[in-house]
């Protein structure tokens, strides 16, 4: 590879997965899709890198998908403690430049938020709420304690209730269990539509936007 | 080397140096052998680096590196492992198996293989995505309708693409950057 080609691919920095490694079945995906018909055109913010099965399955659908791999952000990575809530909440407000006028239909968190501490999941909250509207639905994992092992994995959508389990090739982040009330509080512009208790220990969630 | 050379048949003709952007008559790689109909492929080779714009009437591989405003062809477009872009893209179909920094119109489809490395927002009917590309940007899907070379997200080399016709002129090439490149039927470079 020719060095400019290096320099390139450096930017494009997301890290890559490995092969599937297992699927899993899921009660609540399908949640995403209740309204969506062949003339409605999605908007679909995935925070992960973009999987080929992901691609595949929004590719029956009038889209735009979003990709944002904030995992390997330097300021989530190695800073996030040191931060601030507001500066966080920048940093999180320039990777969030939606076209202007952007409305984000699913949210893909996969285990983005157990990676996020108070701080920064409030921070999160607050640049994302711009973009969502009243029929937003979310999807992703969380973790309530420590003694749940989290795994560093990339989820893809294989078709309405299978996601694909990829693992991540980087160094895992330390990861911030939060309860259910906790991240209900401080993810609050999102409420809970529906949490199911995995076998694993992980919180599988749907969220739809808090009433106001 | 004389006293290699002694022993080459005279009739033999030289040994082709490095060929930086040929038209050839090639197969399509997808369809079967016996079916296929020769399409030129204009190509930038390996090595050669174009600053400008690249407009192909033909369809066009890019091994070297091409860094502008936009790239556009009334065909389709293949960025090969060693091919680097930085500058907008647009064809019927685009396949890109090397490095891309820019926006990518498919009016047909838009494939990254396992090499390959985007940056930038893509507009395409269809897009594929192979296990190990990466991609960083936005995808923009409409399976029920092609792409239209002049939507918005693309209007900058859709200015500069070429529509397929009929009878499409032999286009010009302009001033290549790089040295050693000629002019091709079928494709067109603008100096940046």
């Amino acid at each position: 590879m020719s060095l400019a080609a290096r320099k390139l691919s450096v930017s494009v920095t997301s890290r890559r997965t490995g092969p599937i490694i297992a699927r899993h079945q899921s009660k609540l995906l399908a949640g995403l899709f209740p309204r969506v018909g062949p003339e409605h055109r999605l908007t679909v913010l995935e925070i992960g890198p973009a999987l080929p099965e992901t691609v595949e399955f929004f590719s029956q659908f009038r889209c735009r998908l979003h990709f944002l791999d904030l995992y390997d952000e330097p300021f989530l990575r190695d800073q996030q403690n040191e931060l601030s809530e507001k500066e966080l909440r920048h940093r999180f407000e320039e990777q969030f430049a939606f076209p202007e006028g952007s409305q984000l239909d699913i949210c893909l968190f996969g285990d983005f938020l157990s990676f996020l501490n108070d701080r920064a999941l409030r921070a999160f909250n607050s640049a994302l709420r711009p973009w969502i509207h009243p029929e937003t639905r979310a999807h992703g994992f969380g973790v309530h304690h420590l003694a749940v092992k989290l795994e560093h994995h990339q989820y893809g959508i294989i078709d309405r209730d299978n996601l694909s389990i990829r693992s991540r090739h980087s160094d895992t982040m330390t990861y911030h269990p939060h309860s259910q009330v906790e991240m209900a509080d401080m993810l609050n512009c999102f409420a809970f539509a529906r949490g199911l208790l995995l076998p694993s220990g992980k919180l599988e969630m749907m969220l739809k936007p808090k009433a106001v | 080397m004389a006293m290699f050379d002694k022993h080459k048949s005279s009739k033999q003709p030289p040994q082709r140096e490095e060929e930086p952007m040929v038209t050839r008559q090639a197969p399509s790689p997808s369809a079967p052998p016996t079916t296929s109909t020769p399409s030129k492929v204009a190509m930038v080779g390996d090595g050669i680096s174009i600053t400008g714009d690249v407009n192909a009437n033909s369809n066009l591989k890019v091994e070297g590196r091409i860094e502008g405003r936009a790239v556009s062809s009334s065909q389709d477009i293949e960025v090969a492992e060693s091919g680097v872009i930085k500058a907008s893209i647009t064809a019927k179909v685009v396949r890109i198996a090397g490095a891309v920094a820019g926006d990518i119109t498919g009016s047909e489809k838009v494939i990254i293989s396992s090499s390959g490395r985007v940056q930038g927002n893509i507009v395409a009917p269809r897009v594929q995505l192979d296990d190990g590309a990466l991609f960083r940007g936005s995808i923009d899907m409409n399976p029920a309708e092609p792409a239209q070379a002049s939507k918005p997200a693309a209007a900058k080399p859709a200015a500069e693409a070429r529509p397929a016709s009929p009878a499409p002129k032999p286009a010009q090439a302009n001033k290549p950057s790089a040295p050693g490149a000629k002019k091709e039927p079928g494709l067109t470079l603008k100096s940046g």
